[in-house]
């Protein structure tokens, strides 16, 4: 991005090396990238992607190096593994 | 101090919003130590959100005239040697007591007065659709825009109702994306009701004047008695079904159409964010025109907990001059309480006339009942558990009209969002007859969800 002054930041996203800006947090680096679904549906498996932005959803929960959280409240960091999303 | 796992300080508060930043401010310059935690990763709340350090700017970077104030809250709360802890989630408290993740650790706070300053988050309605990708809360699209300067999409749909459609809007202009159509749910003689609360007041004058300005600038018209009725698309959302609502906010189906967008941001006004009080044993009361249950404080923004006391959006919907001047007001008698002195001059007067002010004009903006008639039997109405409306109604039906019963029958408002995003829908299901009050949030803990090693490695306290 234009005057970006940030420092980049490489990171997986299902299995995919993608590169993010430092501060941005996970769902935000996705969504800059095109990348709207993080998670599927227990039912149906129906797609699901960033709601609230704002961590109160919990639509947005992805597994980042076997952790379950919330993308948009988890900063991108260096060597970040980010899969698509399950439940707690 | 930043890395020891147990922190002291006089004070802790818990959100740096106008609220807790006004708060803080104040009690650190009458000389106490004071520590604020926010989820965020830097201070300023929902609405003096800042970029990350060395982000670009939006192309067109304009601010509202309220933002003026932002800056000054946040410098005089840099040099008032208040210690911020970003990234903290809080997910356990009791009076002196907050527990709080961040940066994967598992941290304590230990403090003489708790100021919780929590805000809120949008007021969530179920319509079919509204689980597709690209379908998101009008607060949302703000943060991606004003926090992150990230572009939603290119063609935007804003819908819902109350004042935060136009912030919203504007963002959306900022970054670049084509406002297709901006809804506000509410009958046009919402306005004329509503105008006293903002020609009344200087400050709120001047911001509705600069808004109406911007869309008048970008062609945007704000379509009053208007809705979104469904979302439609192929793994992500491409068309919105729109159309007219009646005075209570009943779908008019036979106006309906369909426009295409890539995005859509829905907001049908704010709920208290609450949870936190509630878990200390805050006592709330149902308050319709701001925006649900709300901590219940005195003058001086006492909870009915000693030693917590509550400011801003907690206490009902009010904006950021109420939050800042509720936080003022808390300093003040916390000062009084832990120093002694005379008593403060005029700040809990000062509050209450900012409240009575914007209790004026959000009442203008009270929740239309017919909305609800958006979702369909088919419509997903708890998103965490998937439970459809039709499922919510039977378990109604077999478990008896009451939240709680809903919950046990179908498991809607059990997931992880803990029903702050299915619960105003959920309260008006269960609540069926008029004048039977609301069945309050039930918060189980850790409040919001943190790894399991925080909650083994809590520090005892
Ligand atoms: C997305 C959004 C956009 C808004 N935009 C505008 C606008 O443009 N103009 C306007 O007048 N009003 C706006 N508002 C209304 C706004 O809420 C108020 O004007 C003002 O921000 C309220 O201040 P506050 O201090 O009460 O709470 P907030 O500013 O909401 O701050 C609350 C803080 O508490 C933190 N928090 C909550 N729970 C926890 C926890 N458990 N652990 C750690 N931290 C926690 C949050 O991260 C947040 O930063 C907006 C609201 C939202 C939700
Ligand atoms: S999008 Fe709602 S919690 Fe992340």
């Amino acid at each position: 991005m234009n005057g970006d002054r940030r420092a980049s930041v490489g990171f997986t996203f299902a299995g995919r090396a993608v590169e993010a800006r430092a501060g941005d947090t996970v769902a935000m680096a996705l969504w800059r990238l095109g990348e709207r679904t993080l998670r599927h549906s227990s039912r149906d498996g129906a797609p699901r992607a960033v709601f609230c932005n704002m961590g109160v959803c919990y639509e947005c929960l992805c597994r980042v190096d076997g952790a379950v959280v919330r993308a948009c409240t988890t900063l991108v960091q260096d060597g970040m593994r980010v899969e698509p999303g399950g439940r707690p | 101090m930043n890395g020891a796992s147990v922190v002291d300080a006089d004070v802790g508060v818990v959100g740096a919003g106008p609220g807790g930043l006004a708060a803080a401010a104040r009690l650190a310059a009458g000389g106490l130590s004071v520590v604020v935690l926010d989820e965020g990763a830097g201070a300023g709340g929902q609405i003096f959100r800042q970029l990350p350090p060395g982000a670009a700017r939006p192309a067109a970077d304009h601010e509202p005239p309220s933002h003026a104030s932002g800056h000054a809250l946040l410098a005089a709360f840099a040099a008032s040697g208040a210690t911020l802890q970003p990234l903290a989630t809080v997910w356990d408290a009791r009076p002196g007591r907050l527990w709080f993740e961040q940066h994967g650790a598992s941290r304590l706070l230990r403090c003489r007065r708790i100021v919780l300053a929590t805000g809120a988050h949008d007021r969530c309605l179920p319509f079919p659709g509204w689980t597709l990708p690209g379908v998101l809360t009008a607060g949302a699209l703000q943060v991606m825009v004003r926090g992150f300067a990230v572009p939603p999409g290119r063609r935007a749909l804003v819908a819902g109702s109350g004042p935060l459609l136009l912030p919203t809007v504007t963002a959306l202009r900022q970054a670049g994306v084509q406002v297709v159509a901006a809804l506000e749910a509410s009958p046009r003689r919402r306005l004329w009701r509503a105008l006293p609360g903002v020609l009344g007041h200087a400050g709120r004058r001047r911001e509705a004047l600069w808004y109406a300005r911007q869309l008048w600038r970008a062609g945007v018209r704000l379509q009053w008695g208007c809705t979104v009725f469904a979302c439609e698309g192929d793994g992500r959302v491409e068309r919105a079904v729109i159309g007219r609502v009646d005075a209570e906010g009943r779908p008019r189906r036979d106006t309906a159409r369909t426009i295409e967008v890539d995005v859509v941001g829905a907001g049908f006004g704010l709920v208290p964010s609450i949870e936190l009080g509630l878990h200390l044993g805050c006592a709330a009361r149902f308050d319709a025109g701001r925006g649900g249950h709300c901590l219940v404080v005195d003058a001086d923004q006492r909870t009915t907990v000693d030693g917590v006391h509550a400011v801003g959006e907690a206490c009902g919907i009010g904006g950021a001059e109420v939050a800042a001047a509720e936080g003022e007001a808390a300093a003040a008698a916390i000062l009084r309480d832990l120093r002694g002195g005379p008593a403060p001059a005029g700040a809990a007067q000062r509050a209450a006339a900012e409240r009575r002010a914007a209790d004026r004009l959000l009442g203008a903006f009270a929740p239309l009942p017919g909305l609800a008639e958006l979702a369909t039997p088919e419509t997903i109405v708890c998103r965490c558990e998937d439970v459809t409306l039709h499922q919510a109604r039977a378990a109604a039906g077999l478990h008896g009209t009451s939240l709680r019963a809903i919950k046990v029958g179908c498991r809607a408002g059990m997931g992880p969002c803990q029903g702050r995003i299915c619960g105003p829908f959920l309260q008006a299901l269960a609540g069926g007859e008029p004048g039977r009050p609301m069945d309050l949030p039930v918060v189980r803990v850790p409040l919001k969800p943190v790894r399991t090693d925080t909650l083994l490695q809590a520090p005892p306290g």
